[in-house]
C-alpha cells in the first residue's frame, strides 16, 4: 500500500475518511492476529505504519471537525469553552485591554485640561 | 394654572382617600391576616418543593462529543493461539480472544458479531495476570463459532 500522504487525506469528505479509517483498522487487526500466530516479517513490519497511518487520518478528521466547529460559532456570542483561546489559566482571568484601558470621566477631564507639559531649555 | 392646582389637588384627594381606605383594612385585619396560620404536624422543617427547571444551555461545553474510542477493533485485539485455546476451538467450537479490559460481556458480543459476523451464544471472560504485556486484557471464550470464520480470521487453525 502506498503511503498514506497527509496533503491527499485533507482532500477527501469525512464519509471518505471514515471509510478509510475502517479500512485501515480492519487491515490492522488482521496483521495484529498475524503476529500472534507467527505471520511473515514483511507483515510485521507494516504494523507500524497502518498503525501510523490512522493516526494520520484520525488527526485529519479531528482537524477538519474543529475547523468546521469554529466555522459555526463565529458569529455567536458564546462558543464552547474549547474552542476559546486556551493560553494559560492566568492570562485568562486578566483584565482585557478594553477593560484595562477605561478611565472615569474625572481622570478623562483631567487628562484633557491638565495634559503634562513637554519643557525645552534654550540653549 | 387653574389647571394644574385642580390636578394636583384632585391627585391628592386621591391618594388621601387611598390612604385611608387602606389603613382601614389593616386596622379591621380582615385583609393581610386572612391566611390562616398553616398547621404543622411535624418538627422538624423540610424544604418545600420548588421548581426545578430543566437545562437549556445557551452553549455547548465542549463544541463536539468524543468520539467512542472503544469501538470493535479496539475491543477485541487478536485471538490467542496456545495450544489449549486450539483445542478450544477443535472441541468446545469457541474462539478465545485477547480482550481490552474496559469491555464488558455484552460489549464483546456485539464486537464479535460486528467484525466477524459470528453469533456467540455465552461470553466467558477472566482477567489475566499481565505477562509481557503493556495493556491488560480479558481473555473471553465465546461459542458457537464455525470453522470457516477461523479460518477467515488469518488462518489460526492451519498453525494447528
Amino acid at each position: 500500500m502506498a503511503r498514506i500522504k497527509v496533503h491527499e487525506l485533507r482532500g477527501k469528505t469525512k464519509a471518505e475518511l471514515q471509510n478509510q479509517l475502517k479500512d485501515l483498522k480492519n487491515e490492522l487487526s488482521l496483521l495484529r492476529v498475524a503476529k500472534v500466530t507467527g505471520g511473515a516479517p514483511n507483515k510485521l513490519s507494516k504494523i507500524k505504519v497502518v498503525r501510523l497511518s490512522i493516526a494520520r487520518v484520525l488527526t485529519v478528521i479531528s482537524q477538519k471537525q474543529k475547523a468546521a466547529l469554529r466555522e459555526v460559532y463565529k458569529k455567536k456570542k458564546h462558543i464552547p469553552l474549547d474552542l476559546r483561546p486556551k493560553k494559560t489559566r492566568a492570562i485568562r482571568r486578566r483584565l482585557t485591554k478594553h477593560q484595562e484601558s477605561q478611565k472615569t470621566e474625572r481622570e478623562k477631564k483631567k487628562e484633557m485640561y491638565f495634559p503634562t507639559r513637554k519643557y525645552a531649555i534654550k540653549a | 394654572m387653574l389647571y394644574e392646582l385642580l390636578a394636583a389637588t384632585s391627585k391628592k384627594a386621591d391618594d388621601k382617600t387611598q390612604a385611608l381606605k387602606v389603613a382601614k383594612a389593616v386596622k379591621s385585619g380582615s385583609t393581610l391576616k386572612k391566611k390562616a396560620k398553616k398547621i404543622r404536624t411535624s418538627v422538624t422543617f423540610h424544604r418545600p418543593r420548588t421548581l426545578k427547571k430543566e437545562r437549556n444551555p445557551k452553549y455547548p461545553r465542549i463544541s463536539a462529543p468524543p468520539r467512542n474510542k472503544l469501538d470493535q477493533y479496539q475491543i477485541l485485539k487478536y485471538p490467542l493461539t496456545t495450544e489449549s485455546a486450539m483445542k478450544k476451538i477443535e472441541d468446545n467450537n469457541t474462539l478465545v480472544f485477547i480482550v481490552d479490559i474496559r469491555a464488558d460481556k455484552k460489549k464483546i458480543k456485539a464486537a464479535v458479531k460486528k467484525m466477524y459476523d459470528i453469533q456467540s451464544k455465552k461470553v466467558n471472560t477472566l482477567i489475566r495476570s499481565v505477562d509481557g504485556f503493556s495493556s491488560p486484557c480479558f481473555a473471553c471464550y465465546s461459542h458457537l463459532a464455525s470453522h470457516s470464520t477461523v479460518n477467515d480470521m488469518g488462518g489460526i487453525s492451519e498453525q494447528a
